[in-house]
């Protein structure tokens, strides 16, 4: 969910702290005319929000109408408004009152909905389950992303009949492909039919051997049956053993107890536990191991659990989880999309293969090193080491220390003082992705620090944006910085851009694909911006530091981000209570990189289900 | 590791698809007549309004800049002045009107976990010839999906990367690969039969087994997505079915697949990518494979750079919010017009291809347009809409029509349901059908 923290980085505010009479006095000014009575616009009464009870029992319709008063959608355009301030301290109000209002009837798990696998997830699991070494997925459709922003999010892990298809023949390509395998075969043909041993009991072997790895579960004799009919069938239309075993697994990867996590309808029990681990730090089934503390009911235990994830993490396949959350959440997967950088402009990126690839593991590698180090989650911000090639020497400008033997190989390097390289924000990949292709932007990186690094986007810009007054013919062409200065002049704009830009232009030392400079077009570079309450903040040191002092807001939505990730799933406002607490623990513990994967994975939500309320539908 | 495509050409490749080679009754239709055909070609961000409105109406009309690339094919096309989505009006700049382009429906705002549109007019007409071709529909794109939740304007992604919806919560994954839609159309058309095909729908119906199963063992919620599960695979069930059983196999391809033509895995770049796409919606169409596609050649808010065109230099979306600046209106009049050169590539590919006394494109309805007029202003009213061939007469093609204003799109696809031969009452806000379209 979104919540509705103001915008970090703004003068303190000046007015007293609001409380419920000022709440229902602001919706009494700007919302009564139109929303009370019978004939109350689009169906909502103020009635529903007039008492301190409603922020429990009517606490949808709060979030709901806060979110449209933050963002400027109410009161409609013509009507008497209140300014942004105003609109925020409401706001901000609303959502910290719903917040304690959800939390103090205790944290819940919160709903558990049912989650297909999503192509990188079946792709390691068949690669797991097989033991091949195969990109099987690649012909899968790329999934979409909803809830905090993850291809992982149940709710957007759609079916379509181009699903069917590929489940089908992918199924018929990895089987085929395992069938020649010596690695895989030795893995899955567990029985073969021989002297007292029919081909039917081998059969049955072989399934009962495979069937629980495919489902991550124990399997009945009721589930396997269908199974060895399938083999019975291939048998009869005339296909030897072999064929005939090969056919009846490969239903098993097409089948739902495959393709969705399944999990009893009221309670995470061990094997959904362990599942939940093992897809969230590896992205893939869980391993034997995971397996046999499942079936012996030890993962139950707190400390077990805490020491499987941090060996989980230090195994090679914690990749996944790296790649996959800081792509996503950095939004640097979209540097092989409308975001990469311009080929023409930049031919040091784009002929540079080994270079992208480099750049774009960087933030990745750097999230992994802070987990596996069990570095503080503070170095996010800024740091005195990062992750580094040789090719990144050039890149930067100044020689890196890596290691003579293995400078190809991304590894963690100490950087200079005043390097300007250290924290996601001295990143390539980072300050590309919030760019134009073809040049910087102050209004993009800026809206990309509050949104992905503070959590706080900052609203959507007006339906109808005035013109930026265009420079008469023949006039000498304009700097961005002199027509953003000229956007903020205009009242409407400035209320946001004057605290977008300034975080944005402290960062206009870094070119399109992140290379230093110091002039621009012959002129020298201007790092400098002013933020509203007149604080200066000049080049990325000084916008670091200023990040530092709101390290809470930034582990905040970092919980956020990561527990989404976590449990493949929006969360919703009765999740906040996790998240305080989570972020309390972490913050107890130095910033610990361990301490916020442990607890997330020791949190109420990620270790309980409730049962789903009965909806009339289908 | 890599494997070759031969390998799944002859691995999982011939696994699916449905053969129906072997001539049996005449197609489809038992009156003979050619089958009808629909596509809808989405292009994002709007156009330059200056130069795209045709001058004069009915047939006496002038090419605008932008509409020029369709100038031969003008007995061939219709276009459409003053149509509106009024569904997408409020909400956000584009994921509402993309996601509510073929619906008209207003989409949910909400960053997932309830999803909700309309069932597109594409996926109804799909819906309604189930079972007469071997692919139900196609969906394209040249751009992955966009990931995320756009936080800004609080919507997914996922609403601006699908304009097909098989379902108000179910939007159609589309394929990216030209090289991967070649494969399919040519399994869908000439894969296995027989036992083969038997065993197949055979493992299927064990699978849906373990679906219903489980389907008794969850919550509601969850039920919808087995639901989907269900769905798609009961109905690929049914395609193996038809083509394991000769008495059932009454499809057979209009035309042969060319197996030289098969494109490339990696096009160069993004306009070699488009014509692919297009490409394949031809031969789709040739052949009978389905009767149905949509295209997108962009997600919503596509920043596409267009700098490979002479005179552009920036990204798609950027040009569209030209603040009325010359150079960019004149850059954005140049993406718009490219566009519009590709729809006309389309529609002379399916002129070329004969169909007796009549060409695919005569039997076909291709719908080109963008869910915005001005990209600057973002508003649904008076949408850039051309209709492409007469379905198989039933268009009275080769006119400007210019309705009242703010007359709704909607009525658009009630006609075009009723020339497909799957006439609805209403769709969405429609009141009636488009004046003018169809031949009385």
């Amino acid at each position: 969910m979104r919540f509705l923290a103001s915008v970090a980085l703004t003068a303190v505010c000046a007015w007293g702290a609001p409380d419920f009479a000022g709440s229902q006095k602001f919706l009494e000014t700007y919302c009564k005319n139109c929303h009370s009575g019978k004939s109350a616009v689009g169906g909502f009464r103020l009635e529903k929000v007039a008492t301190q009870q409603s922020f429990e029992t009517a606490a949808h319709d709060w979030n709901r109408l806060a979110l449209r008063v933050r963002n400027g959608e109410m009161p409609p355009k013509g009507l008497p408004a209140p300014d942004l301030n105003a609109r925020e301290e409401f706001a901000k109000y609303v959502d910290t009152t719903l917040r304690s209002t959800a939390c103090a009837s205790g944290i819940v798990p919160g709903p558990a909905p049912i989650r297909r696998l999503n192509r990188d997830e079946y792709t390691a699991t068949v690669q797991d389950l097989l033991d091949i070494h195969l990109d099987i997925g690649h012909a899968l459709p790329i999934d979409g992303a909803g809830g905090e922003g993850f291809d992982n999010a149940a709710e957007t892990l759609f079916l379509s009949p181009l699903h069917s298809e590929k489940y089908m023949e992918t199924a018929k390509l990895a089987m085929d492909f395992a069938a020649k395998e010596y690695k895989s075969r030795e893995r899955i043909l567990v029985a073969k039919p021989g002297p007292g041993v029919t081909p039917d009991q081998a059969a049955r072997k072989i399934l009962q051997a495979f069937l629980p790895r495919a489902f991550r579960r124990p399997v009945t004799e009721a589930d396997l049956l269908p199974y060895l009919e399938l083999f019975r069938a291939a048998r009869k239309s005339g296909e030897d053993f072999e064929p005939a075993i090969f056919f009846a697994l490969r239903g098993a990867l097409v089948s739902p107890l495959f393709l969705f996590r399944t999990e009893p309808v009221d309670q995470v029990d061990n094997y959904a536990l362990a599942s939940r681990l093992s897809y969230f730090i590896w992205g893939s089934q869980p391993d034997e191991l995971l397996t046999d503390l499942a079936a012996s009911g030890k993962l139950q235990d707190p400390e077990v659990l805490r020491q499987m994830a941090r060996r989980m993490l230090k195994h090679d396949r914690s990749w996944n989880l790296a790649r996959r959350f800081t792509e996503q959440w950095l939004h640097t997967r979209e540097l092989s999309g409308d975001k990469a950088p311009d080929a023409k402009l930049f031919p040091e990126y784009s002929k540079d293969e080994e270079l992208r690839g480099d750049i774009r593991i960087q933030p990745q590698q750097f999230f992994r090193e802070i987990l596996v180090r069990n570095l503080s989650l503070l170095n996010l911000i800024d740091s005195d080491g990062t992750v580094a090639t040789s090719n990144f020497s050039k890149h930067f400008g100044f020689k890196l220390a890596v290691r003579a033997n293995a400078s190809k190989q991304p590894q963690w390097v100490e950087l200079p003082k005043d390097s300007n390289r250290g924290g996601l924000l001295g990143m390539p990949a980072v300050l590309a992705v919030s760019s134009y292709p073809y040049r910087t932007s102050p209004v993009l990186r800026g809206t990309w620090i509050l949104d992905s690094l503070l959590g706080t986007p900052p609203p959507p810009p007006p339906a109808n944006v005035p013109p930026l007054e265009e420079p008469a013919a023949g006039a000498a062409p304009t700097t961005v910085r002199e027509r953003l200065e000229k956007h903020r002049a205009n009242a409407v704009c400035a209320s946001c851009h004057s605290r977008i830009d300034p975080l944005g232009f402290a960062l206009e030392n870094y070119d399109v694909i992140g290379r230093w400079r110091t002039e621009e077009n012959g002129k020298p570079v201007d790092n400098s911006g002013e933020m509203t309450d007149g604080t200066k903040i000049q080049g990325p040191a000084a916008l670091k530091a200023a990040l530092m002092q709101h390290k809470d807001l930034f582990l905040r939505n970092l919980t956020n981000k990561l527990l989404g990730y976590a449990l493949g799933r929006g969360l919703t406002l009765r999740d906040s209570c996790t998240v305080d607490a989570i972020v309390a623990e972490v913050k107890a513990k130095d910033y610990s990189a361990q301490a916020l994967i442990e607890s997330i994975v020791l949190s109420v939500p990620f270790r309980q289900k409730e049962r789903p309320k009965e909806k009339k539908s289908s | 590791m890599k494997i070759s495509r031969r390998t799944i050409l002859r691995g999982a490749g011939v696994s699916l698809g449905l053969p129906w080679l072997e001539a049996m009754a005449a197609t489809g239709d038992s009156t003979g007549k050619p089958p009808i055909r629909m596509a809808a070609l989405y292009m994002p961000n709007g156009v330059n309004p200056w130069h795209w409105k045709p001058e004069g109406t009915g047939r006496d009309f002038q090419f605008s800049t932008t509409l020029k690339p369709l100038e031969d094919l003008k007995s061939q096309i219709t276009v459409m002045t003053n149509l509106w989505n009024e569904n997408s009006k409020g909400g956000d700049g584009h994921y509402v009107k993309e996601a509510a382009w073929l619906t008209c429906q207003t989409i949910k705002k909400t960053p997932g976990e309830d999803i909700a549109n309309g069932v597109s007019v594409d996926q109804l007409a799909a819906q309604r010839i189930a079972g007469q071709t071997p692919l139900p529909s196609l969906e394209l794109g040249v751009t992955p999906v966009a990931v995320g939740v756009d936080a800004v304007v609080g919507y997914t992604r996922v609403y601006g990367s699908h304009i097909a919806w098989s379902s108000p919560t179910t939007p159609l994954a589309r394929e990216l690969n030209p090289r991967s839609v070649y494969e399919r159309l040519f399994r869908a058309s000439s894969g296995p039969q027989g036992n083969e095909a038997k065993m197949d729908a055979l493992l299927l119906d064990r699978v849906l087994g373990d679906a219903k199963k489980l389907r008794g063992q969850v919550g509601t919620a969850d039920r919808v997505r087995l639901d989907e599960y269900l769905s798609v695979m009961r109905s690929l069930e049914e395609r193996v079915q038809r083509a394991s059983n000769s008495q059932q196999r009454t499809w057979k391809p209009r035309a042969a697949m060319d197996p030289k033509a098969i494109p490339t895995e990696r096009p160069a770049d993004h306009a070699e990518h488009v014509r692919l796409m297009l490409d394949m919606i031809a031969t789709a169409f040739q052949t009978d494979t389905t009767r149905i596609a949509t295209m997108m050649f962009g997600n919503a808010v596509s920043n596409v750079s267009f700098r490979f065109l002479e005179g552009v230099s920036a990204g798609h979306h950027d040009v569209s919010h030209h603040q009325k600046n010359e150079d960019k209106l004149r850059q954005y009049e140049r993406i718009s017009r490219w566009h519009v050169e590709q729809y006309a590539y389309l529609l002379r590919r399916l002129q070329s291809m004969k169909e007796g006394e009549s060409t695919v494109l005569d039997n076909s309805m291709i719908l080109f347009g963008s869910a915005l007029s001005d990209g600057d202003r973002h508003s649904p009213r008076n949408l850039p809409l051309v209709l492409g061939g007469n379905a198989g007469g039933r268009i009275n093609a080769g006119q400007h029509l210019v309705y009242a204003e703010d007359s709704p799109m909607s009525n658009l696809y009630v006609s075009m349901l009723d020339a497909f031969g799957t006439p609805v009452e209403r769709f969405a806000d429609s009141n009636g059908p488009l004046k003018g379209l169809l031949r009385a």
